[in-house]
């Protein structure tokens, strides 16, 4: 496995490639934003970590470039806690973001997560934790028990599940399930979001809020 | 269609039930003060009596009464009335030496007593006041909130005027327009029998005034009395029936009246207008209608009688309300049909002719002949008497045309010499067609009337001198009759035309100078690159084409008059006009010279007014004597409009300009920040990943429990160090988390000082709210108990979420570390109102008294507070708090322990609809 270390900082690039090495990733480095995109290129990485303040290229355009040739699985690492940034992050395609200074831990598991999703199939049966949705049939169960959903809440969850462990914004989630003229409705996703939550409670799965940009799926212990 | 029309109906009645609804509302609840009318029918019925008593019920029930103004004509009854009411001394003015007294309605502004007495609402002020009529006194002190009782005269009110001359015979010249007994909340008709008023007048107990004989003869007879008084009540009924109209069109009771009519009157200088504009005022009133005057300016000049008089009719028709165009055409009934065709037109008022030439058609004949579907209205109107209408019947000839009349003379006998010396050689008919030159040549230059002079003249001349038998009127052979006939009709009509043609090209030359001033000024102040110099270019276009000096006073940028004038004026108002100056910015309004308001002025001063805002106010002045006529007055409104335009763009461009300014900071600003916030927080990451390094690497290096168990086996000496916490790393791990949360604060306090911080506001659950803030507290909380307390049916709010939670964890965390471990902690939310109350109370020791509101200041420390904290965390949730428009407050609980509360108004909210999953 490849990890993609974009970063102006060496302390922190020896430091996370330590801790990379040690949970057994092979770690490319990259000091700025052009030679980072060679990287992406030339080494096929499995995953990008991204610094978002780098000396020739804002993050955020280093992402945008990467997307138009690539589906990597990118998490954004930046000193940037305001929302308006991360907003647009991941609408330039992040999987994950997580600020500086950051916990190791917390960092490998959310890098755990955006990995897992990495090779699902879009037909196949959606399955996550002890959730599993039928696409065909647009029925659910979990742990075994089939589970109610009316068809608003079932494509919602069907969103959370496809990008399980991954911030879905409030943007795409109301362009998925509403339509794309219905991007100012945030109000029926909180209640829907709610209703789901209720529905989920005791199970290995949660929805998460992060405030001002939209929901992750979280599996318990992951 | 019927569908269609019945629809159509429908929305005429909802669209008049709106402005019904509407009007309604504006009385309601503006702030504007009541006008309360004692309307009677002539004087001496007790109208000043009625409105003393009504005053005193006032004063009984505590109101701040002030007696502005009463005549109480030496009457005792009416004085004793006064006793208890606070009286206003009146004005000093003086005018032409005498010391007159007058109303002083700036005492009454400064003073603002709940409700004002202004006897006799038709009054004319002494000159030197502020307006000319008392009626517009009244209507400011109700603009400006004051409540008003006054008192008024049927024959005062201006579209009864005509009536009360044909009853009476008396002309009116104190008037109020109309439109004031609209703006009445109430009027109260006092009434007396004509055989009481008699007998009060009999007794002497009613005022005639010094013209006392005049009056009783003329105007106190008995019949004429009973007509005023079917006049007075005739007019307290038709304000009753408004309201009821009101009342019905609000409680949606079927409408039986058409709406969709609207009248237009045609007026010209004529002495007949003012009654035609005052008939279709009424006409209208009733109707409940809109209105229009039109005036249709041709070629003919008018004579400065004609000016004033038109100026009048049209300023008359403003006052009462109704709308005023003016176009231009040579032919008047085909201009006014246009105009009523552009406007929807439903009835056309027209003055019936008395005498008219006849081979023309009447201008109400040409009306009804091109009207359509438009009705006509032919009325008898009445001529207005007074000064204009005697000066303007002769008009003295001016001394040009005496000149132009002797030159026709002279040329005509030249032209005859001179023919009478030719005629030998060419024959008498040769000398036709030179008169006839002669005549064209005079029109070019003269008026019509020498011109048509000189035709006939020329035509007495020819016939007389030259067509045989000369030196006599009689012409012997039929052929010359005919040429003689021919002659005549060609030069009277080619010099009229001609005159005709060159008045036109006159008033064409006129409008393409005052279009290409227009022009001119508008170039110069719009595109001159200083915007100082271009207004000084405008200002002396005005002045050149007005023959006039202007004096420009422009609005600063905080939205208050310049104390000076502009420095390209041509002439400085005098501290006098000064006050002109304020009021014309105040009220949007023309004030000054030859104007209702402060006619006593040098200066007539127009508001630079645009669509959306008064940009300053232009003084003109013009040379001599001169009047400012309607044409000029226009002229004047299109500069000033030009100006305010011209001064808006200005006022934008800077506006964009200080915009781009604070983009380019603001951007400077941020870029700063990122780059201290990358600084200072790249070491802490760097540090706070070693740290999570080592404690990684170590815990597997620690040795193996098997591996100590066989070396001791074997009798190794095996010494374990204890490195399950290092003492240092986890000092480093202390601090740096307290560094770091120090960084964030600072750049939180830089955010909010800055003033860049923007609430984005989105649908949010307070569950998830707090639950985030738990969150972000995170170990802090694990030693004490978080219960939560929201009402189940608490709805969505719209808040910032990333704000409100970052509010709640600086609480969460205050609380967390200023009470001891084991106490719980509660959070309870509620909506009242639109307001949602947040509260985190905690059991610890409270706060010390006193500093219950310093606790929020940067880096405050209470005495006995723990170390560790940043001294930024309340005050930072201060500053977000108010940034969300709303407030917070510490206290002490009672039941002990220290109590946090947010509250923020006016939250939107959104209820979930009942779903079924």
């Amino acid at each position: 496995m490849t990890a993609l270390l974009i970063d102006d900082e060496i302390q922190i690039r020896r430091l996370l490639r330590l801790a990379l090495e040690g949970k057994g990733y092979t770690v490319r480095e990259a000091e700025n934003g052009v030679l980072g995109l060679q990287g992406v290129a030339y080494h096929k990485p499995n995953v990008v970590l991204l610094d978002l303040g780098l000396p020739d290229l804002d993050g955020v355009e280093v992402l945008r470039r990467l997307r138009e040739f690539s589906d990597v699985p990118v998490l954004v690492l930046s000193v940037r806690n305001q929302e308006s940034t991360k907003l647009a992050a991941f609408e330039a395609g992040a999987d994950d973001y997580v600020t500086k200074p950051f916990s190791t831990a917390e960092l490998l598991a959310r890098l755990a997560a955006i990995q897992r999703r990495q090779g699902a199939d879009e037909n196949a049966n959606l399955a996550c934790g002890g959730l599993l949705l039928d696409p065909a049939h647009h029925s659910a169960s979990l742990d075994g028990h089939a589970l109610k959903l009316t068809p608003t809440e079932y494509a919602l969850l069907a969103q959370l599940v496809r990008h399980a462990g991954k911030v879905v914004t409030i943007k795409q989630l109301l362009r998925a399930v509403w339509g794309p003229q219905s991007e100012d409705q945030s109000h029926y996703l909180r209640v829907y979001a709610n209703h789901l939550r209720k529905k989920l409670e005791g199970s290995a799965l949660s929805i998460k809020n992060e405030p001002g940009i939209g929901y992750r799926l979280e599996l318990a212990g992951s | 269609m019927v569908n269609d029309s019945t629809r159509r109906d429908d929305e005429m009645e909802n669209s008049s039930y709106a402005d019904a609804l509407l009007a309604d509302i504006e009385r309601t609840a503006s702030k504007d003060g009541r006008l309360f009318i004692f309307l009677g029918m002539c004087p001496g019925v007790g109208k000043t009596y009625a409105m003393l008593q009504a005053a005193r019920q006032r004063v009984a029930e505590g109101v701040d009464v002030l007696a502005g103004v009463i005549e109480t004509h030496g009457r005792s009854e009416t004085a004793a009335l006064l006793e208890g009411i606070r009286v206003l001394p009146r004005k000093q003015l003086e005018h032409r030496g005498f010391t007159l007294d007058e109303f002083d309605i700036d005492a009454v502004l400064a003073q603002k007593p709940r409700l004002v007495l202004v006897d006799e609402l038709a009054h004319t002020n002494v000159p030197g006041s502020r307006h000319t009529k008392r009626y517009q006194d009244v209507l400011e002190l109700i603009e400006s909130g004051i409540d008003v009782y006054t008192t008024l005269n049927v024959q005062h009110i201006e579209s009864q005027v005509d009536i009360v001359r044909q009853i009476s015979g008396v002309a009116i010249t104190e008037t109020v327009p109309d439109s004031i007994l609209d703006l009445a909340h109430e009027i109260q008709l006092i009434d007396l029998s004509v055989e009481k008023l008699l007998e009060r007048m009999a007794d002497g107990k009613v005022y005639l005034g010094e013209r006392a004989e005049l009056a009783v003869s003329n105007f106190f007879k008995e019949g004429n009395l009973t007509a005023l008084r079917e006049l007075a009540r005739r007019t307290g009924a038709e304000q009753v029936d408004r309201d009821l109209e009101d009342i019905r069109r609000l409680k949606r009771v079927g409408s039986p009246w058409k709406t969709n009519a609207r009248l237009m009157v045609g007026v010209g200088p004529s002495p007949y207008a003012e009654s035609l504009i005052r008939w279709t005022r009424r006409a209208a009133t009733r109707l409940n209608c809109p209105w229009l005057v039109v005036w249709v300016e041709g070629s003919r000049v008018l004579t400065s009688a004609e000016q004033d008089r038109l100026t009048r009719s049209l300023g008359l028709a403003r006052k009462l309300g109704g709308e005023v165009i003016s176009v231009t055409g040579e032919n008047v009934s085909t201009a006014l049909l246009q105009v009523a065709r552009e406007r929807n037109v439903t009835q056309i008022v027209v003055g019936k002719p008395d005498k008219h030439p006849f081979w023309r058609k009447s201008l109400a004949d040409q009306l009804i002949l091109g009207s359509g579907d438009i009705d006509v209205c032919v009325v008898r109107p009445l001529a207005t008497p007074g000064k204009g209408a005697v000066a303007s019947l002769r008009e003295p000839v001016p001394a040009s045309t005496i000149a132009e009349f002797s030159w026709v003379l002279v040329s005509v006998f030249t032209i005859a010499s001179l023919c009478w010396a030719l005629v030998g050689y060419t024959g008498y008919m040769f000398v036709a067609l030179v008169f006839l030159l002669a005549v064209v040549l005079a029109a070019l230059r003269f008026s019509r009337g020498p011109v048509l002079a000189m035709a006939t003249l020329s035509a007495v001349c020819w016939n007389y001198l030259f067509i045989p038998p000369i030196f006599t009127f009689h012409i012997g052979r039929p052929e010359d009759w005919i040429m003689f006939g021919m002659f005549f009709i060609v030069a009277l009509s080619m010099g009229s035309l001609t005159h005709r043609l060159r008045l036109r090209e006159m008033a064409e030359r006129r409008r393409a100078r005052l279009t290409d001033a227009l022009l001119r000024m508008t170039q110069s102040a719009a595109l001159s690159a200083e915007p100082e110099k271009g207004l000084e270019t405008a200002l002396r276009v005005i002045d050149e084409t007005l023959h006039a000096r202007t004096a420009l006073v422009v609005r600063c940028a905080d939205r208050t008059l310049d104390s000076k004038t502009h420095p390209a004026s041509s002439f400085a108002p005098s501290a006098k006009e000064w006050g002109v100056v304020a009021w014309t910015h105040t009220h949007k309004q023309t004030a000054g010279r030859d104007t209702d308001t402060l006619p006593d002025s040098f200066a007539t001063w127009f508001p630079l007014q645009t669509a959306t805002s008064v940009m300053g106010v232009l003084g003109v002045r013009l040379e001599g004597e001169t009047r400012l006529d309607f044409t000029t007055r226009e002229t004047i409104a299109a500069f000033a409009l030009q100006l305010a335009l011209v001064l808006e763009k200005e006022h934008f461009i800077q506006a964009i300009h200080q915009a781009e300014i604070l983009t380019k900071s603001e951007s400077l600003r941020r870029a700063l920040l990122d780059n201290v916030s990358h600084e200072l927080k790249t070491p802490i990451a760097i540090i706070q990943t070693a740290l999570d390094g080592r404690d990684s690497a170590h815990t597997p290096a620690s040795p193996d429990p098997e591996l100590v168990e066989t070396l001791k086996h074997i009798g190794a000496s095996v010494i374990v160090r204890q490195e399950e916490s290092d003492p240092y790393l986890s000092e480093i791990q202390t601090a740096t988390d307290r560094l770091q949360r120090v960084v964030d604060g600072l750049l939180e306090m830089n955010r909010l000082e800055s003033g860049a911080l923007q609430p984005s506001l989105h649908w949010c659950d307070l569950h998830e709210i707090i639950a985030t803030a738990r969150d972000a507290v995170g170990s802090a909380l694990e030693s004490h108990s978080v219960s939560i307390h929201l009402p189940d049916d608490l709805p969505l709010v719209r808040l910032d979420p990333v704000l409100f939670a970052q509010c709640l964890a600086n609480l969460l965390h205050n609380a967390a570390a200023h009470t001891p471990p084991g106490t719980p902690i509660e959070i309870s939310a509620r909506l009242d109102g639109s307001t949602l109350h947040l509260t985190v109370r905690d059991h610890g020791p409270g706060l010390p008294p006193g500093s219950e509101d310093r606790v929020f200041e940067k880096f405050f420390r209470a005495e006995n507070a723990p170390t560790g904290g940043t001294g930024l965390g309340l005050a930072i949730v201060r500053g977000f708090v108010r940034a969300m428009d709303g407030e917070v407050v510490a206290r002490n609980a009672p039941g002990g322990g220290a109590e946090f509360a947010i509250s923020l108004p006016r939250v939107e909210t959104f209820r979930e609809p009942d779903v079924t999953p």
